[in-house]
């Protein structure tokens, strides 16, 4: 009363809002009873499908009362099942100025012809009253089974060592939830992964309810020894029902691989203070294209000197190797012991080092000056004792 | 006074008797216990030592004589000090010993020379010396066999020889010394008091007056690196003046197959070099080559002050 009244005064002072004020009258004049209600009391289905109504059972200043529910007429052949909760029911209490929500399953035959359907939702009270609810169903022919898959980026270009992601679009275009298994058809060696487009799970299979697409990545790695070439990889999504299929196309280009390594396998040498020793390298090209414009150079300790002989390989074919002559000369004041040298080839993006290890020894000159000092004592005595010697 | 004759008659016959005169005197079983005492305690304390730590290691048999575990220092550290002992202990009444029991014209007497009698007394007592050595070298290793299970493998025989050569040669310096001290005092207590000081110099004060002197002879200016390393420089040419340090860094040369320089290292000498590597032996054998020449140097130098300060005395007396 107090809520009519305000909106009585806010309505005269403003002298507007009359539709405004006499819908306030009526929100307060509502009806009093028990109403049996659905939101779509025609509807269509397709066959095949069961079907869900929601149902609202409304009670308006009345006091709490059991309704049992039954349907009458239905069509032979058909089932139904009313759910409150989640749980099979067959009665529900109608609390004051409250709505009980319940849902009417309907299962048709599979073989049902199509046409209209019509059957009644009853409601019993103790006291007699009886609530209806009649419902009209069409049954249709269901649209046939399809689904569409569809690549972004069909045909894609790189070397053996890139990889090949492929996105994917998949689309439920059928009127059914259903789970769809992803094949994938690739040449031999070739290794394909289905993943989730933003993440790293594999899949191997894909829920997609009806009308829904998803898009996933198709990882496609080529291995390392492959010849350069056009290779196709056939994919399709498919489950008992439908299947989509698409072709998805590798542009694969060569790519050079250096490799160093000394003649002999060996990564150790010995090399004496001050004095140039030379080590035989092989550059090779393992890829499968031509390697261009390689530099070699070393890391040395300070005061060391490390010459390549050549310095440079202009071209170097694959499967091909160049011998390289390492000249390396340890500083004159290099303390004996192993130091390491790494050598580098460098060319177009490539390279490759190996770390050789260094035994360096000193020279011997030293131990002469050594001896020399013993000798020159030695000489002392003699001296000593050819003036002292006594008879 | 040109000398008829070999000066060398009779050099073997004093040696062997000197050095069974040695072998027998309670003076030499004193010393020979308090090393083997010394020995025991020090090897046992490093086996413990090694057993508990040490994982894996190509040289644990060097590291048996390098390895000190608290209190005790390693059989190394202990050798440094106790070999000039043995040294001094052998030699410090050698001719004045012989002055005083009147029996220096006795043995002249006989046909030697008096070359043949020092030379005789000093390779006597390096015999002497040498036997103890590698009779202790021998027991080490086969407690070593023992305790640990293992052989000693080729390098380290061949290490463990060289240590022995470094260690004969470093007593036969003391040896020398104490000979000269012999023939310079007529009295032995003097002789050996005298030899004691020096050996205390060298063996415990050194260490401070090398980079004292250093510091005196080549100021180093805290602004100017050279002169620093300079003074460094200098400061190890003087500590280099006692056979004390020239016997611990060779022993840490030979002994320690990592190590790589005994002088001042430089950084950029280091760049890029693989450490805790062993050096090969005949590297390691090159780097102590100068100690070892050293050593033998001195020892001869000694000696020869010796002949010399001997020859010249009158005898009779």
């Amino acid at each position: 009363m107090v809520r009519f009244h305000r909106m009585t005064l806010a309505a005269t002072a403003a002298g507007v809002l009359l539709a405004g004020a006499n819908s306030s009258f009526a929100d307060n004049m509502k009806p009093q009873g028990l109403w049996l209600t659905t939101d779509y009391p025609a509807i269509t289905e397709s066959i095949g499908q069961e079907a869900t109504l929601s149902i609202n059972l409304a009670n308006s200043e009345e006091p709490p009362q059991r309704v049992e529910f039954s349907v009458r007429d239905l069509p032979s052949g058909w089932t139904w099942e009313l759910q409150g909760s989640g749980k099979p029911i067959s009665a529900a209490y109608a609390m004051p100025d409250d709505t009980a929500h319940l849902q009417l399953k309907v299962t048709p035959p599979k073989d049902i012809k199509p046409g209209q359907y019509n059957f009644t939702l009853q409601g019993n009270t103790e006291n007699g009253t009886m609530l209806t609810l009649p419902i009209e169903m069409t049954m249709a022919e269901g649209k046939p089974a399809s689904l569409s898959l569809e690549a972004k980026l069909p045909a894609l270009r790189g070397t053996p060592k890139s990889s090949f992601d492929y996105d994917l679009t998949i689309k439920n275009e059928s009127e059914n939830d259903t789970t769809l298994n992803l094949l994938a058809n690739a040449p031999d060696g070739f290794q394909t992964t289905f993943k989730e487009q933003y993440g790293n799970q594999e899949l191997a299979s894909l829920p997609l309810k009806a009308g829904e697409s998803k898009t996933v990545k198709l990882s496609v790695k080529p291995p390392a020894d492959v010849a350069a070439g056009d290779y196709k990889v056939a994919v399709a999504a498919a489950n008992a029902d439908m299947n989509a299929k698409t072709g998805l196309l590798l542009q694969l280009t060569g790519q050079p691989n250096l490799a160093l390594s000394t003649k002999d396998g060996r990564l150790s040498g010995q090399a004496e203070a001050g004095k140039e020793q030379v080590f035989d390298y092989t550059v090779s090209n393992s890829g499968s294209a031509p390697a261009q414009d390689i530099k070699l150079s070393a890391s040395a300790p300070s005061g060391w000197k490390v010459e390549m002989d050549p310095k440079t390989i202009d071209q170097l074919a694959p499967g091909s190797d160049q011998q390289v002559a390492v000249h390396m000369t340890p500083t004159d004041k290099a303390i004996a012991g192993d130091y390491m040298v790494t050598v580098n080839a460098r060319g177009d993006g490539l390279s490759d080092s190996s770390n050789f290890r260094v035994t360096v020894t000193t020279s011997t000159l030293w131990g002469i000056a050594g001896l020399g000092i013993i000798g020159s004592a030695l000489m002392v005595l003699a001296l000593a004792v050819t003036r002292y010697g006594r008879r | 006074m040109q000398r008829k004759g070999s000066p060398f008659t009779g050099l073997a016959s004093v040696a062997m008797k000197e050095a069974a005169d040695h072998m027998t005197s309670p003076r030499m079983h004193l010393v020979m216990l308090l090393i083997l005492l010394t020995a025991l305690g020090s090897i046992y304390g490093a086996l413990g030592e090694i057993k508990s730590t040490v994982s894996e290691d190509p040289f644990i048999f060097l590291r048996l004589l390098t390895t000190a575990k608290q209190p005790l220092p390693s059989f190394v550290t202990f050798l440094g000090f106790l070999l000039p002992l043995i040294g001094i202990a052998l030699a410090f009444d050698g001719i004045n010993g012989e002055y005083s029991r009147r029996t220096m014209s006795r043995i002249l007497s006989q046909p030697i020379y008096r070359d043949a009698l020092l030379a005789g007394k000093f390779l006597g007592g390096l015999l002497v010396i040498g036997i103890c050595l590698v009779t202790l070298w021998l027991l080490i290793t086969g407690m070593g066999i023992l305790m640990l299970g293992l052989p000693p493998s080729g390098e380290e025989i061949l290490r463990g020889l060289t240590f022995l050569l470094v260690s004969l040669a470093y007593a036969g310096v003391w040896l020398a010394i104490s000979l000269f001290f012999s023939t310079v005092f007529k009295s032995p207590a003097t002789a050996a008091l005298a030899g004691l000081t020096l050996w205390m110099v060298f063996t415990l004060f050194w260490g401070m007056i090398a980079p004292l002197a250093a510091s005196g002879i080549a100021p180093a200016d805290p602004f100017n690196q050279m002169s620093i390393i300079h003074q460094a420089e200098v400061g190890q040419a003087i500590a280099r003046i006692s056979p004390n340090t020239l016997f611990n860094e060779a022993t840490i040369a030979i002994l320690n197959p990592q190590t790589r320089s005994l002088g001042l290292v430089f950084a950029y000498q280091m760049e890029r070099a693989v450490m805790g590597m062993p050096l090969p032996f005949g590297q390691s054998a090159l780097l102590i080559w100068p100690e070892l020449s050293g050593l033998l140097a001195a020892m001869v130098v000694v000696y020869t002050a010796a002949y010399v300060t001997f020859q010249r005395q009158e005898i009779r007396a």
